[in-house]
């Protein structure tokens, strides 16, 4: 079989094992409803809003149901990854996932559509990490409370809303200085505007190429670096499913390797979804914690799907709209470097809601 | 090097679609859907008179599911396996109380029409149980108002605003009165979409689910008291 057969064959796989994943999952959530559980009362939000909301609350109470009878039944576990998987994709579309953050950094930043997938990927494996860690460590190891528990995710809040406000603030500052750059490149001299722009960080960066002696430059240059490897004059690299071949491991890293990137999967991969715990220390308390696990990064992989499909998006629509501002230099550079600027201003705005509160972030339990 | 499209290759429907895609982005990104409920609650409630007919205060039942229940009681040891007696969940249920402070113990009053804020001390008489069959906690507590109320109308409204937590009643026994004057009489109104049977099948819920949203209902449950 030739390379090419192989990723055919694989192409048409992954869709029917997506179908079939859905399937059993959309029959086991037929199953009953547990104790004390019922089907929610949808809020008054309507459209697209209350119909995910609605979709979530009926695939949690069926990943309940799926836990309750896997103590019993051992095939209901097929059952459990399917409806984790949905709920993964629903749930993503809800608060607290950061997909705003990722898609924003995106835009921001010259990137690929295959490095937004791997990042929408290792953020929401990083989620799930820390949904075990705290569960892990917390519940099993020390037997602590759910109180505890809570407190432990609000620091980690804090931070994480830290972490993006401050990928925002330095993101704007470079990206803010590459705009006013550009701008006044376009009214001084406009043909040398490109240049000024193109080359502004260099000489503090190297493009990516050295290796920077500590973090702090690491993180200047990790969205900085990104300019050095402007493909300006190429086609941009936009449509997934016209490309017959897989993203190569060296082709996702990207320029610049791993390490770019990795703030901001970290800063929205820390915060663990308050249901993932739930349903962990519930999957503890039926003496099922293996298949909890699995089922919290099933879910990861959901949240995934959904975030790498918003990224996409993204990326997308900004390599179109690059495409047709044109030239690197005059007004489509400006209006780019305005793009990235407002996005990176973007990022600053939501860690700044989410740390202050005035955005929708999950509450975690009563106690 | 590929040649560029120069910018009068710009055509208008270009544009629509940057600017589509962009709208398609900011909506999925800023229309944080609200959090959907992790946690039920089946209530009861019950409305507390002085000799004088006034009414001190409201005592809450809730029971708790059994995942949010095992989550809850996470940590906790029973001396009998699986068993927790009242004693040794009663740390628990002074934590609760006093995380419920911040929630304004999702118990919001109207006397006499008009909404009256702040209106209950600190809880009184809280304890939980637990049910070993059911897996199920139960908070009990008291809110005494700060100032007993004699009304002619009492609304009592029990939800939770970011509908983290999803309060439903009790089917028998949603609400009771407790030494009220004869003419005093509740009715209790639960918020819609609660007659699922759980024979129901995924398709079926959704149908029924999506019927509902868009009509302006809300998820509270109201407890009108009257005592004309």
């Amino acid at each position: 079989m030739t390379r090419t057969h192989k990723h055919r064959l694989r192409q048409a796989l992954l869709p029917a094992v997506v179908i079939a994943i859905m399937l059993v999952g959309a029959h086991s959530a037929s199953a009953q409803f547990g104790a004390g559980m019922r089907p929610s009362a949808v809020s008054g939000i309507g459209g697209v809003a209350g119909w995910l909301l609605a979709k979530q609350a009926a695939f949690y109470t069926a990943l309940a149901a799926m836990l309750r009878s896997a103590k019993v039944d051992g095939s209901a576990l097929w059952g459990l990854m399917g409806i984790s998987f949905l709920y993964g994709i629903f749930h993503a579309a809800g608060p607290g996932h950061g997909k705003a953050v990722i898609s924003s950094y995106l835009l921001a930043n010259e990137e690929t559509w295959r490095r937004g997938i791997a990042l929408s990927f290792a953020s929401a494996m990083m989620q799930s990490l820390t949904a075990v860690a705290i569960v892990g460590i917390a519940a099993v190891l020390l037997g602590a409370t759910a109180k505890i528990m809570g407190d432990t995710v609000r620091i980690i809040e804090i931070v994480s809303y830290g972490l993006i406000v401050a990928l925002g603030a330095r993101l704007l500052w470079v990206k803010g200085r590459g705009f006013v750059s550009a701008l006044h490149a376009l009214k001084a001299e406009p043909a040398s505007a490109g240049a000024a722009a193109g080359n502004h960080y260099d000489a503090v960066c190297q493009c990516g190429h050295g290796h920077p002696p500590d973090l702090a430059v690491a993180f200047a240059c990790e969205s900085a670096g990104s300019h050095c490897h402007v493909h300006e004059l190429e086609e941009p690299d936009v449509l997934p499913w016209g490309h017959a071949h897989g993203p190569e491991p060296q082709e996702l890293a990207g320029p610049g390797g791993w390490r770019r990137g990795l703030s901001a999967v970290v800063a929205v991969g820390l915060r663990p979804c308050s249901g993932a715990i739930i349903v962990l220390v519930f999957a503890l308390a039926q003496g099922l914690l293996w298949a909890g696990i699995a089922s919290t990064f099933v879910m990861g992989f959901g949240t995934a799907v959904t975030v790498a499909a918003i990224a996409t998006l993204a990326v997308g629509t900004k390599a179109l709209a690059k495409r047709l501002a044109g030239r690197p230099l005059g007004y489509g550079s400006v209006l780019m470097r305005g793009v990235e600027a407002g996005a990176a201003a973007l990022i600053l705005a939501f860690g700044v809601l989410l740390l202050t509160g005035y955005m929708a972030s999950e509450r975690m339990g009563l106690f | 090097m590929k040649a560029t499209p120069a910018m009068h290759d710009l055509r208008p429907r270009h544009w629509i679609k940057i600017l589509l895609s962009l709208l398609a982005w900011i909506s999925v990104t800023t229309v944080t859907a609200q959090a959907h409920p992790h946690v039920w609650a089946t209530i009861q409630t019950e409305l507390l008179f002085a000799p004088d007919g006034a009414v001190t205060g409201v005592r809450h039942i809730w029971t708790f599911d059994d995942m949010y229940s095992a989550f809850a009681t996470t940590g906790f040891k029973a001396k009998v396996k699986g068993q927790f007696t009242r004693q040794e969940l009663q740390p628990l249920a002074q934590v609760n109380v006093e995380s419920l402070k911040d929630f304004a113990f999702f118990t919001f009053a109207r006397i006499d029409g008009k909404t009256k804020r702040d209106a209950f001390n600190n809880p009184v008489d809280y304890w939980l149980d637990y049910d070993a069959k059911s897996k199920q906690l139960t908070l009990h507590f008291t809110l005494p108002f700060k100032n007993p109320v004699a009304v002619k109308q009492l609304l009592i409204e029990v939800y939770d605003p970011e509908f983290f937590v999803d309060f439903g009643p009790d089917e028998k026994d949603p609400v009771k009165l407790i030494g009220a004057p004869p003419q005093c009489t509740v009715t209790a109104e639960k918020p819609p979409d609660q007659n699922f049977t759980s024979s129901q099948s995924l398709s079926q819920m959704f149908t029924n689910a999506e019927a509902n949203i868009g009509m302006g209902m809300n998820f509270s449950n109201k407890i009108l008291l009257k005592c004309p």
